[in-house]
């Protein structure tokens, strides 16, 4: 019985932990679909989420949910203006450089943090007063709970969003072909703009939200990125369901092989998964050939 | 890149020796010593206690006149919290024209990496890594200005079995050099005493999800942990895993469980627990006056990161003071030569090795305070 109930507190844990790569993937797959560029820098988005609202709530003393929309507006932001710093300038040139930009980006927002916060990793409030829940030995912590409930919330709007709004089949469009998007009078550079206001914003909550569980650090985002990327080829290179549950399968993946393999290679079976998905289904779970892209 | 990085290692290396062998430092100059520093990477928080540290000893030196009527001037070289980063750091600094010594990092896995250009630089490096073979691989130019860890352990299963009353160890440490040495040695320490611990186990630094680590000491039964965990946040992370899970157990482990950064991530989780330190500001008066200081200069309270970068300048002062000149072999005569000298980690007594002190306190987390139990020392 102690066994079933110690598998499903680690299943709770990877699906949080899960979660919250799979927000991050999805931030990176909402941009590849629109630009057809890799965002280096989506890592730290959380990460400026998360130091926002350490900025807002414990540096300003604002209350928590003001801090939190505070710190999302403040993601949407930065948003446009990442948009317009790192991506538009090079949206004519090839894939590499804007990936390059998108990296050195990475770099200077890192250190930028750094100069102005300092080095020392914040402790973080949770979203809820109360610790936890104990279910029968299962300690369900009350801050993977909201995540695991955030997460299905922006899954399902992200959804609605896209299939079942004007606005979210412009988008669509925009990704698909930009100059038939163009013909038909949608506005593509401000389409590309919501979509990384978007992407920041889900990304920022995504480090609001993993916050108070991995502290609020420089590099929180590269360790949430790493994975998150390999759960976008895992899911399908550029689908939106495949980064969902890329995410989930990486995050459960890592922590039963943890649990029931060997702790010290918790990293490596996210990277093993990873290898063997390229080996066998490179196209991903979810992926379409590329031949048969529009 | 790997293969570019090492090139330049290696023409900066030579740079180095040449630098080092062929220039002469002229008398009215400043005597440098270079710091290899965590400025940015994971540790950086670290490295800025470590930096105020050393400074603040610098200060009180040229204060008091300097050495041999000389300023005393610190270089500092970030090495990014890494390894390949401390190799260059360090060949960096040997690059430089007229330093004399080096505070190198605090980690042993970075001083086992840059040992082979330390040693093949003949340059005097004072370390704060506290795996015990550091000084024992053939390099008679590292000093450790901390005890290493053939001490601690010692300490950890003495105060865990005879005051702590516990035979039951799971010991949780980290994978790297210093964890894993640390594991070694308490491993060898509880055998001693006739203990098998119920678990023994690892985990890679920077872990998000302790879940798997908390539910092994469970299974196993222990009633006390024993750890060598090297970074703070993730002592933080399993600290608040370990009590919501229901774990009970005693804690006893190596001084990153008292840092500051670990006591203000974890908050009550890491109450009640003990931690061996060889830095613990109520200990003696030299370690008093030095928290006051500390606390006076940069506002915050000091912890291990800072202390022993401070005695380690004061001891490389205190060598070049006594031999009288700042050749590599000179200052080397002048650190081992040290003995009975008081910092403010403990007394200092050099031996032929390299290891400079002998001791560790035994701290409680009273509340969020770290009280002072009591000081072990060893002859040997």
């Amino acid at each position: 019985m102690q066994v079933l109930f110690d598998n499903l507190q680690v299943l709770f844990q990877g699906l949080a932990l899960g979660s919250i790569y799979s927000l991050v993937a999805l931030g990176f797959v909402l941009i590849i679909r629109a630009t057809n560029v890799v965002n280096f820098a989506q890592g730290d988005f959380a990460m400026l989420g998360a130091y926002s609202m350490v900025l807002f709530f414990t540096g300003l003393g604002w209350p928590y949910w003001v801090s939190f929309v505070g710190a999302l507006a403040a993601m949407a932001v930065f948003g446009v203006i990442f948009n317009y710093g790192v991506y538009y300038p090079l949206r004519h040139r090839s894939f590499l450089p804007v990936v390059i930009s998108t990296l050195g980006a990475s770099i200077f927002l890192q250190n930028t943090v750094l100069a102005v916060f300092g080095p020392q990793p914040r402790p973080l409030e949770k979203v809820l007063a109360a610790d936890g829940v104990n279910i029968g030995g299962v300690f369900l912590d009350s801050q993977y709970l909201v995540i695991l409930a955030v997460t299905l919330a922006l899954v399902l709007f992200t959804y609605l969003f896209f299939e079942h709004t004007l606005l979210g089949k412009k988008l669509q469009a925009t990704s698909q072909d930009k100059d038939m998007a163009r013909l038909l009078g949608i506005p593509v550079a401000l389409m590309i703009s919501i979509t990384f206001i978007y992407s920041a914003v889900l990304g920022g909550i995504a480090g609001v939200l993993v916050g108070p569980i991995l502290f609020v650090s420089i590099g929180m985002g590269s360790i949430i990125a790493l994975k998150a990327f390999a759960a976008t080829i895992i899911g399908g290179f550029g689908d939106v369901t495949g980064a969902i549950v890329g995410g989930l399968l990486l995050g459960v993946i890592e922590s039963m092989a943890a649990y029931h393999i060997s702790v010290p290679y918790k990293d490596a079976y996210a990277f093993l998964a990873l290898f063997i998905f390229l080996l066998f289904r490179p196209s991903g779970i979810f992926g379409e050939k590329v031949s048969e892209k529009a | 890149m790997r293969l570019r990085q090492a090139f330049v290692t290696a023409v900066c290396g030579v740079a180095g020796v040449v630098a080092v062998f062929g220039a002469p430092a002229r008398a009215e100059d400043t005597i440098k010593i270079g710091l290899v520093n965590e400025a940015t990477g994971p540790n950086a928080e670290a490295g800025v206690f470590t930096v105020n540290g050393a400074k603040l000893a610098l200060d009180e030196i040229n204060a008091a006149g300097g050495v041999l009527g000389r300023k005393l001037e610190l270089k500092l070289e970030d090495n990014q919290s890494t390894n390949p980063g401390t190799v260059l750091a360090f060949s960096k600094l040997l690059g430089e024209p007229g330093i004399v010594a080096i505070i190198g990092p605090i980690r042993s896995t970075q001083i086992q990496a840059a040992s082979p250009t330390i040693a093949k630089a003949g340059i005097p490096t004072m370390i704060g890594g506290t795996d015990p073979s550091l000084t024992k691989v053939n390099n008679r130019w590292v000093f450790r200005g901390r005890p290493n860890d053939s001490y601690s352990s010692r300490v950890i299963a003495d105060f865990g079995i005879n005051e702590l009353k516990s035979r039951k160890w799971a010991i949780i440490h980290s994978t790297d050099a210093f964890g894993a040495g640390g594991m070694n040695v308490l491993t060898a320490a509880l055998k001693n005493a006739g203990i098998t611990p119920v678990l023994v186990q690892g985990y890679t630094n920077n872990s998000q999800d302790f879940t798997p680590v908390v539910l092994a000491v469970k299974k196993s039964g222990a009633d006390i942990i024993g750890s060598y965990m090297t970074n703070s946040p993730d002592v933080g992370i399993f600290a608040k895993q370990l009590r919501q899970l229901g774990v009970n157990a005693q804690w006893i482990g190596s001084p990153s469980l008292v840092s500051v950064t670990a006591m203000n991530l974890a908050g009550p989780a890491l109450h009640g627990i003990y931690s061996v330190a060889d830095f613990t500001p109520d200990a003696s008066a030299e370690s008093k006056a030095y928290t006051k200081r500390y606390r006076d200069t940069y506002k915050i309270d000091p912890d291990v990161y800072s202390s022993w970068a401070y005695d380690a300048m004061k001891v490389l002062a205190l060598a070049i003071s006594n031999a009288k000149a700042t050749t590599p072999d000179a200052i080397r005569k002048g650190i081992v030569g040290i003995k009975g000298y008081k910092g403010v980690e403990g007394e200092y007594a050099f031996d032929d090795n390299g290891d400079g002190l002998r001791g560790y306190n035994v701290v409680k987390n009273d509340a969020g305070k770290v009280a002072f139990i009591k000081h072990i020392n060893f002859k040997e």
